[in-house]
C-alpha cells in the first residue's frame, strides 16, 4: 500500500489505491506483487521501484540476492569519486546495521534523500555480493531509499540475543560451527586483548583474542570483561558460534558464565598453541578455520598469479589497468600466487603474497619486473611459478575461509615438502604384510 | 565447491564401468570405480611413453599414453583444451608427466567401457615427483581397501552405517554406489595392486630385467592384462631390442630383424613378439620404423 503511493507519487489518492488493490487481491486473487505491479503500471507509474524483493534482516543476507528489502540504520557513511569507464561519479559507501548484524555499503547511484549517520532507512531493492569473503548490499538505479523515524529500528547491540533455555552443549573446538548456540567449551586461553569497537557510534569494549583445546584453535570475542589472561584453562557455559570474515569463531557476552580450571587440565600452551594438521575435507565441513596446516599438491595456478599491479586506492588487483572501483589508475606492482591446493581430500585456493612468493621463486620484485620488461609480459613470471610449484608436495599454514566459491587459505608459512618416499613406503608394506 | 583430485592407479581406474551422470546442465559427472572411488577430476603422474595426434592436422587431438606401474592411463585432449594439447604436443617421450584432468567414459557398444583423461593441466616433472605420487596413491588405494572392507561385512549396506563408523559422507556414496554395480569384488586383486604399487618405491624389489643394462628398471605391468611377463621369445625379442638401441632413439627394425634371425626367431614369431611387446606396453614406436623398451 504504502510502497504503491510512493511508486505513484501524488497522481492517485489512498482510497483509490486501496480500492483497487482490494479488488486485485480479493476479487480477481493475483499475488500482491502482480497486482502492485498492475495499479501502479495503469496509473502511468514505473513499477520498476515497487519493492518485489523479500524483506530480510542483514544477519540474513547472502551473497548474490538480486533484489531485497532492508530497514537498516545508517552506522556510518562517506563519499567518494570514482572512475567508472572513464567517468567519474560520486559513490557512497559506509555500514549498515539492524538488530542482527552489521554489514558494508555501497550506493552507486544518486540518492533522492542525504544519509548520515544514525538514520534509519528503509531499503527496496538493494542486491548483495560478497568482497573479501563478506557480504555487502549495494544500492543501484533501481533501489529505493527512503528514511524511516529514528525508532523505528532498535539500536544494534552486539550479542544481547534472546536467553538460553536449557544447559549448555560441550563442544570440541574443531566441532564449533556457525550457528550453534548456547554451547559450553574446555579451552586455554592463548591471546587475548582488549579492543575498543565501534557499535552503532557507541565505544564498546571487546575482549578478542585465540583459544585452543587439544583438537583445534578459534578466535573469540568476548563481550563483557571476564577478566581473561593469556595461558588461563577455563570453561566457558552458553557461548555461540559466529562466522566472522568466512571463519567460525566463539562468542560470549554476559549470559555466559567462566569457570576457571586447574591449569594441568589442558595441555600446555606451547602444545595447543601448535597449528593442528588437517584434511581439506574436514576444513570443508566445518567450514574454515584459524590457523592450521595442510599438506598437499599445487596443481594449478588460478589467473592472477605473478606479477600484478594493484589499485593504490583500495589494493584491488587491476585488469588491462583499469580497477574495478576506481576506474583507470597508476596501478603498483606486487607479487602472488593463487594456488589450487588438492590434498587428494579435497582442494582450496591458496593466497601467497608477495614475501612468501618472492622466497619460493627466490626472486625479488625488482627482479620480476626486469623480467617481465624484457620478455615484454608478465606471462614469464606466471610461467616460472608454475615450473616450481605446479605438482609439488608442499606444505603450507594458515587461516582458512569459506564462502560461496569453496575455501581459501590466506598462507602465513610455506615450505616445500621433501618426503622419504621409501621409508613411508615399506612402513606401509610391513603393515600391509602384517595384516595379511 | 571445486571437485577433488583423486589419485588412483590405471589399473583401478580402467576397470571402472560405472559412469554416473550429475543430471542437470551443469551437474559434475562421475566414473565410480569398483573400490567406490567417485571420480571427477584426477591427478596423475607417470611415464608418458608415447604422444600421438589422432586427430587431423587442422583439427588436432592429441593421444597420450601414461603408465604407472599397475597399468597405463589414456589422455585426450583437442581442440577444447588449448594449453594441455599444446604441452602434450611438446613433449619428447619418454618423460615423467603430471597430468590433472577431468575424467571420461567412452563406451562404443553395449558391454565395453573405455576410461580415459582429458587433461586441464599437464607438465613435465622429475622422478621425486612420481615417486611420491605412487606414494600418495598407495595410500588412497588403502584407504579405499579398508572401506570396502568394511562394506563388504555390512548388510544392509547404506550410507549412513558406513558414515557411522567414519567414512566421509562423499566416500560413502561411491562405496555404495560401487556395491549395486559391481557386487562384491575380490579385494585381494587390488591388495596385490597395492603392494605391487609400494615395492615398486622400494630397491630392495627391484628385479633386474634384461641383460648388460646397468640401471634396469623394473617393467610396467600392461594395461588390461595382469599376467604380463614376456614369454621367452618375447624375452629375447626384448633383449635385443634393449642391446640395439645404443644412442637411445631405439632399435632400428633391420637391426632386430638381423639379429632375431641369427638367433633363430623367424620372422613371423619376431613380427608377433613385437606386436604382444607393445600391446603389453613394455615397448614403444618412437618412430616409425625404431623399437625402444620402456
Amino acid at each position: 500500500m504504502h510502497d504503491i503511493t510512493r511508486a505513484l507519487g501524488d497522481k492517485v489518492s489512498e482510497q483509490e489505491i486501496e480500492r483497487e488493490l482490494s479488488s486485485y487481491l480479493n476479487v480477481y486473487r493475483v499475488s500482491l506483487d502482480t497486482a502492485k505491479r498492475s495499479i501502479v503500471k495503469k496509473h502511468g507509474g514505473n513499477p520498476a521501484t515497487l519493492a518485489v524483493g523479500v524483506s530480510k534482516t542483514l544477519r540474513e543476507l547472502v551473497p548474490g540476492e538480486q533484489s531485497v528489502n532492508l530497514l537498516v540504520r545508517i552506522v556510518s557513511v562517506n563519499e567518494k569519486d570514482v572512475t567508472v569507464e572513464g567517468e567519474t561519479k560520486r559513490i557512497l559507501y559506509g555500514i549498515l546495521g539492524d538488530p542482527t548484524t552489521t554489514i558494508p555499503f555501497t550506493a552507486w547511484e544518486p540518492l533522492p534523500v542525504t544519509l548520515a549517520k544514525g538514520d534509519v532507512v528503509r531499503v527496496q531493492n538493494a542486491y548483495s555480493k560478497e568482497y573479501r569473503g563478506q557480504v555487502q548490499v549495494n544500492f543501484g538505479f533501481r533501489t529505493v531509499v527512503a528514511k524511516e523515524a529514528a525508532d523505528a529500528l532498535p539500536e544494534y547491540k552486539p550479542g544481547t540475543g534472546a536467553l538460553y533455555v536449557g544447559k549448555p552443549t560441550p563442544v570440541r573446538v574443531v566441532d564449533l560451527r556457525e550457528g550453534a548456540s548456547n554451547v559450553q567449551v574446555t579451552a586455554r586461553i592463548l591471546s587475548v586483548e582488549r579492543r575498543e569497537v565501534e557499535v552503532d557510534g557507541t565505544p564498546k569494549a571487546v575482549f578478542s583474542g585465540v583459544l585452543a583445546d587439544e583438537t583445534g584453535k578459534t578466535q573469540f570475542s568476548a563481550w563483557k570483561d571476564f577478566g581473561l589472561a593469556d595461558g588461563e584453562a577455563i570453561r566457558i557455559d552458553g557461548a555461540y558460534v559466529k562466522t566472522w570474515r568466512g571463519i567460525p569463531q566463539i562468542s560470549f557476552d554476559e549470559r555466559a558464565t567462566i569457570t576457571r580450571l586447574k591449569p594441568d587440565l589442558l595441555p600446555p600452551l606451547d602444545v595447543l598453541s601448535a597449528s593442528p594438521r588437517m584434511w581439506i575435507e574436514d576444513l570443508a565441513e566445518r567450514g574454515g578455520a584459524a590457523d592450521v596446516t595442510v599438506r598437499g599438491i599445487l596443481i594449478d595456478l588460478r589467473e592472477g598469479s605473478g606479477l600484478v599491479y594493484r589499485c593504490p586506492e583500495c589494493r584491488r588487483v587491476l585488469r588491462k589497468g583499469v580497477c574495478r572501483l576506481h576506474g583507470e589508475v597508476k596501478g603498483e606492482p606486487d607479487l602472488r600466487v593463487k594456488a589450487v591446493l588438492d590434498d587428494g581430500s579435497g582442494a582450496l585456493t591458496a593466497v601467497f603474497d608477495r614475501e612468501l612468493t618472492e622466497a619460493l621463486l627466490d626472486k625479488t620484485l625488482d627482479a620480476c619486473i626486469e623480467a617481465a620488461r624484457n620478455a615484454m609480459s608478465t606471462d614469464v613470471v606466471r610461467d616460472e611459478l608454475a615450473d616450481v610449484l605446479v605438482a609439488q608436495p608442499i606444505e603450507v599454514r594458515g587461516d582458512v575461509t569459506s564462502d560461496d566459491y569453496g575455501l581459501m587459505m590466506i598462507v602465513a608459512s610455506a615450505k616445500m615438502l621433501k618426503v622419504d618416499v621409501q621409508t613411508e613406503a615399506r612402513e606401509m608394506l610391513e603393515g600391509l604384510e602384517g595384516s595379511a | 565447491m571445486r571437485e577433488v583430485a583423486w589419485r588412483l592407479f590405471a589399473s583401478e581406474y580402467n576397470d571402472a564401468s560405472l559412469e554416473l551422470d550429475g543430471g542437470g546442465e551443469r551437474a559434475p559427472s562421475y566414473v565410480v570405480t569398483p573400490l567406490g572411488a567417485k571420480v571427477n577430476r584426477v591427478f596423475v603422474v607417470g611415464v608418458i611413453t608415447d604422444v600421438e595426434n589422432v586427430g587431423s592436422d587442422a583439427q588436432p587431438m592429441w593421444r597420450a599414453r601414461i603408465s604407472d606401474p599397475t597399468g597405463t592411463f589414456h589422455v585426450y585432449a583437442g581442440q577444447y583444451q588449448p594449453e594441455a594439447a599444446a604441452t602434450l604436443s611438446k613433449l619428447k617421450p619418454p618423460v615423467f608427466g603430471a597430468i590433472v584432468g577431468k575424467s571420461r567414459v567412452y563406451s562404443p557398444e553395449s558391454g565395453a567401457v573405455y576410461t580415459s583423461i582429458r587433461p586441464e593441466r599437464v607438465k613435465a616433472v622429475d622422478e621425486t615427483v612420481r615417486d611420491y605420487w605412487i606414494l600418495e596413491a598407495c595410500r588412497s588405494l588403502q584407504k579405499r581397501l579398508d572401506a570396502m572392507a568394511e562394506a563388504q561385512k555390512m548388510d544392509p549396506l547404506t550410507v549412513e552405517a558406513l558414515v557411522k563408523i567414519g567414512v566421509k559422507a562423499a566416500i560413502a556414496d561411491g562405496i555404495v554406489q560401487a556395491v549395486s554395480h559391481y557386487g562384491k569384488v575380490d579385494l585381494s586383486r587390488y591388495t596385490a595392486m597395492l603392494a605391487e604399487g609400494l615395492r615398486y618405491l622400494l630397491p630392495e624389489y627391484r628385479e633386474p630385467v634384461g641383460l648388460g643394462e646397468p640401471a634396469p628398471e623394473p617393467a610396467p605391468a600392461a594395461h588390461e592384462e595382469p599376467a604380463s611377463e614376456p614369454d621367452e621369445s618375447e624375452a629375447t625379442v626384448l633383449e635385443i631390442i634393449a642391446t640395439l638401441d645404443k644412442d637411445g632413439k631405439g632399435a632400428p627394425w633391420e637391426g632386430i630383424l638381423e639379429a632375431a634371425t641369427s638367433r633363430r626367431v623367424p620372422k613371423d614369431a619376431l613380427e608377433e613378439s613385437i606386436n604382444s611387446l607393445l600391446d603389453k606396453g613394455l615397448i614403444y614406436e618412437p618412430i616409425l620404423g625404431r623399437m625402444k623398451k620402456i
